[in-house]
């Protein structure tokens, strides 16, 4: 694996006043970024957390064909079939080209299936029948009662290369992204925000952030920036679950053939498979459960789709909020509120005339969301250059591919070449070498594990960090090493990526254990706990939040 | 057909003990299991209970034997004769354990930088159990490319005092790595590789002796060494020997994730032990079937190439294991399953499976889920315990046994000691006139 960007990360100087300041490192963010410096406009990213970890990171990592939406919501079809076809060309790297099916089980109505192909062509998402012995053949754990398929262009995509690519794109051109940078206020001016007043989490410090144009992409946390600001906007966030099963049982999208809803979707992505999802509004992004009742309602859904889903091994639940956004602002019910994004320029709606939020929408239109709402900020600016981020392609981050798209079997090459099994494993499920890790530590560092994890895939397979958190820690101790030669605070250091990161991974064990995944967890904790003494280390304080 | 007085299922420490001693009896004895055991994953120590504060585990060992849901309320008394008799039976076979019941506590440190708490320990790890001495250091040595054990990352955390809890500890502890020789190339290292480069005596030679000059650059004064558990497979007790000499100073092994060398040790030599007493061993072997008449069970099938192996018995052990070992399982319906029999298990609600912080260890009730008995060790229902056994000649050991929070008392090494002294006892008490008048004999009843 090589990386494209091979600069640490980039600290921040006061001194500078940017044109734009973007809060909020998901992908649309991250694309915004991008758009916003490819018009000239030097602009500064920030997240809370690090990028990708809100709801970018937590999708079911479907990029959509828009067969989802061709019965509900025909404009979103159509989008998601153009952004569909862009993200393909720009960041094929971010891609791989599994293909969809449209399947009709017994469950699901004749005059939708019957209707789905005219649905289809109205809103231009390119639909075939198949064959669905054919269909059945390549996915024998399918349901065999499934009567009808219509293949489409449906595909996995993964955030976190696709946004570091577009973060990249933009660093080339001066424009910049700091993670684990909070923004808690702004300075105001009668109507113009004069600047942001932004916190380093790591070292604490407070930071003013001067710019011209402020824009919100935090997304879900949209309400929390704008209330920052003096503005009023109310967010509908829906939460959305989903599991993660061991084994892909699938290499193609496999969806319902019917009105969306939960649990009818079944994803491949990297090494295992994803159903998703629930949607179920929530008051507050960052407070929520998974329960086991919805995990079963989940499986119930899925089980029409892959009726032995029960007796497939099961890693994990992790949930996302979506950043729903209902113009009426009563605050409601999820699944019935569009999919659609809106630009909210504040300067009419609350009068301040710098501050513009981009709400709702979907990964697979990122894009499109962030060049209408660079659009509005340039206008604003004065700034007449037109985007070009569909043409342009996203630099590719990592370079594990054959040809155009990313390729599963890319990792296991490369490991291979790289010395094959004399390569040091450290995290054997997800094949990520030594070499991988201290590479991203040096790029990054301080950080988590669980930001290597995103970068890396380690501790994503079956032992859900059971093995290689520690070895994961022995690298974080040596790297913390060059920083401080304190032994006590190289021990803290590393305790705390210890302790962070088997939190995170095995706290989405727990609402979905069963089966060999329980076993494994119990044998997990038996050596933590019992062979190793975890207890002698490890606080037993909670975490801030259940899922996280 | 072939015949045994007692199939024990399980190839763990309580399945292995339960089968020496009846073996050692005169029994004849099949083990049949599934895999290898969970020895593969022990570190070292035997756990026979502890808790913050304690003197010593038979402090303990009383405390959870007035739990009326804990495995000591029946077995807390056998504690003691079940140590006893282990501690002869491992000096016997060449892996002498240190410690007793009522000698205290010391502090072991491990892999993780960590430390757990030791009562009865292999030799490789009985300096743990004595106290430090003032300006006693701490050497934390270990090849510089194996990715289970990272020296600057143990002593860092070793470094800082809370870690060691209120035990007696180094004044110092340090982090060297260092190159054994041959294997900077083999980076894809597991404890087993190099605990068998170790039972080489020429690579040994050479790697101890990079090691102690090693050792040696790091300071002078009294000194312990640990190393991560990997000082030999089958030469262990040659290795350790060669260890101490070399670098003049007490050795320590840490324990390491899995697969664990020192349980590694143990498996092998209750092996062979088993055999040498006529005993069989049969790993591989998952149970297809067992049939029962009247409460008893007669024969237990297990799976092969062409069809089903059928071993009449005259009583089963069952040392299946809880959760972890796979004797039961977790249905997604919230059922627990035990595998072989079918016995009701007594366990926790499946909401409360895996509850609250991961980083507790009481966030397993799971792990306490098991098998009620009465004092025989024979299997009730959890539900109507007056009732009697569900079956006359079946036993339960180890951590099968319901109630055990195994993660928070590490009670386990002692449950599993116990339950298999008694099963022994009472089989043989039981069944000693049939089993003796039959031996010999083309088949058992």
């Amino acid at each position: 694996m090589t990386l494209a960007r091979s600069a640490a990360v980039p600290t921040l100087d006061p001194g500078i006043a940017w044109d734009a300041l973007v809060i909020g490192g998901g992908a649309t963010g991250a694309g915004l970024l991008r758009d916003l410096a490819r018009r000239g406009m030097r602009t500064l990213l920030v997240d809370r957390s690090d990028l990708g970890t809100g709801t970018s990171g937590r999708y079911h990592g479907l990029l959509h064909s828009g067969g989802r939406y061709v019965a509900r919501d025909r404009d979103a079809a159509r989008e998601c079939i153009v952004e569909n076809r862009i993200v393909r060309r720009i960041a094929s790297f971010a891609v791989e080209d599994t293909g969809g099916y449209f399947v009709a089980t017994p469950d699901d109505p004749d005059d939708y299936v019957d209707a789905f192909p005219a649905l289809c062509a109205a809103s231009d998402v390119d639909c075939e029948e198949v064959d669905v012995r054919e269909v059945l053949r390549r996915n024998p754990t399918l349901n065999p009662r499934i009567r009808r398929a219509f293949a489409v262009p449906d595909a996995a995509v993964e955030p976190w290369a696709l946004i570091e690519g577009n973060v990249a794109d933009a660093a080339a051109l001066g424009s910049m992204a700091l993670p684990y940078h909070r923004v808690v206020g702004f300075d105001r001016s009668g109507e113009r925000l004069l600047a942001a007043r932004v916190v380093d989490i790591r070292s604490g410090t407070e930071y003013r952030v001067m710019a011209g144009q402020m824009v919100s992409a935090a997304g879900a946390w949209g309400g929390q920036v704008a209330a920052m600001a003096g503005a009023k906007l109310t967010m509908a966030p829906g939460k959305g679950t989903m599991l993660v099963f061991n084994q892909r049982m699938t290499d193609a999208v496999i969806n319902r053939c019917h009105m969306a809803s939960d649990g009818d979707i079944m994803v491949p992505v990297g090494t295992v498979a994803i159903l998703g999802t629930t949607d179920i509004h929530v008051a507050d992004p960052d407070h929520w459960q998974i329960t086991r009742a919805e995990v079963d309602e989940l499986l119930d859904e899925g089980e029409k789709l892959f009726p032995k889903l029960r007796r497939m091994r099961l890693l994990r639940a992790y949930g996302g909020v979506r950043p729903l956004y209902d113009p009426s602002e009563t605050g409601t019910e999820s699944r019935e509120v569009t999919r659609a994004h809106v630009v909210l320029d504040h300067a009419p709606r609350d009068g301040i005339s710098n501050l513009t939020s981009i709400v709702g929408g979907k990964l697979t239109t990122y894009r499109l969301m962030a060049q209408d709402t660079a659009d509005a900020v340039a206008r604003k600016a004065g700034v007449t250059d037109r985007a070009t981020t569909a043409q342009e392609p996203v630099p590719d981050p990592h370079g594990d591919r054959k040809g155009r798209y990313h390729w599963l079997g890319g990792r296991l090459a490369a490991h291979e070449a790289d010395g094959g099994g004399d390569a040091a494993l450290l995290c054997e499920c997800e094949l990520v070498t030594r070499s991988q890790l201290e590479e991203v530590l040096d790029r990054r560092w301080p950080c988590s594990l669980d930001d290597v994890r995103r970068l890396t895939r380690l501790g994503m397979g079956p032992c859900q960090g059971g093995f290689c958190t520690f070895r994961a820690a022995g690298a974080v101790a040596d790297h913390a090493a060059r920083t401080t030669s304190d032994p006590v605070a190289i021990g803290d250091m590393t305790e705390q990526a210890m302790a962070d990161f088997l939190r995170e991974r095995q706290r989405g064990t727990q609402p979905i254990a069963h089966g060999r995944q329980l076993q494994e967890a119990v044998m997990t904790a038996g050596f933590h706990w019992g062979t190793l003494g975890l207890g002698s280390l490890v606080g037993t304080s909670p975490g801030s939040n259940a899922q996280r | 057909m072939p015949s045994a007085d007692v199939a024990v299922i399980g190839a763990g420490l309580a399945g292995l003990l339960t089968a020496v001693r009846l073996a050692e009896n005169g029994a004849r004895v099949v083990v049949l299991s599934e895999g290898n055991g969970a020895l593969h994953w022990a570190g070292g120590p035997i756990d026979l209970g502890f808790r913050p504060g304690a003197r010593s585990a038979a402090a303990v060992v009383g405390q959870l034997a007035r739990r009326r849901a804990h495995p000591y309320a029946v077995l807390g008394a056998d504690v003691a004769p079940a140590l006893d008799w282990f501690q002869r039976l491992a000096t016997d076979l060449g892996l002498p354990h240190a410690g007793s019941l009522s000698g205290g506590f010391g502090a072991l440190p491990t892999a993780i930088g960590g430390i757990r708490p030791v009562s009865i320990v292999p030799e490789a790890q009985a300096p743990t159990l004595q106290p430090w001495a003032p300006g006693e250091r701490l050497v934390i040595a270990g090849h510089a490319g194996y990715k289970d054990f990272w020296p600057r990352a143990v002593a860092s955390s070793l470094a800082r005092p809370e870690v060691w809890g209120g035990f007696s500890r180094p004044d110092q502890v340090v982090g060297v790595a260092i190159d054994w020789p041959g294997l900077r190339e083999r980076r894809n290292l597991n404890a087993l590789r190099i605990a068998e480069h170790f039972d080489d005596p020429d690579w040994r030679a050479a790697a101890l002796d990079i090691t102690a000059r090693a050792v040696a650059s790091t300071g002078s004064g009294p000194v312990r060494v640990g190393l991560p558990a990997v000082l030999g497979l089958r030469d262990h007790a040659r290795v350790l020997e060669d260890a101490i000499q070399r670098f003049g100073t007490p050795v320590i092994e840490l324990p390491l994730v899995p697969p664990g060398i020192p349980g590694i040790r143990l498996h092998d030599v209750l092996r062979a032990k088993l055999r040498a007493l006529g005993g069989r061993i049969l790993i591989g072997e998952r149970i297809a079937r067992v049939e029962a008449t009247n409460g008893t069970v007669t024969a237990v099938a297990t799976e092969a190439a062409t069809r089903d192996l059928t071993t009449r018995v005259g009583a089963l052990v069952l040392a299946t294991g809880g959760i972890a070992g796979g004797g039961l399982v977790g249905d997604p319906d919230g059922a627990i399953r035990e595998v072989v029999l079918g016995l009701p298990a007594d366990g926790p609600p499946i909401q409360r499976w895996l509850h609250g912080d991961p980083l507790d260890p009481a966030s397993l009730p799971i792990a306490a889920a098991g098998i009620r008995t009465d004092d025989a060790l024979r299997p009730v229902d959890p539900l109507r315990p007056a009732e009697g056994p569900l079956f006359e000649n079946v036993r339960v050991v180890g951590s099968l046994l319901a109630g055990q929070q195994w993660m928070v008392d590490r009670s386990g090494d002692g449950v599993a000691l116990a339950s298999a002294w008694r099963a022994a006892a009472s089989l043989e008490a039981t069944a000693a006139p049939a089993t003796r008048s039959s031996r010999g004999a083309e088949a058992v009843r």
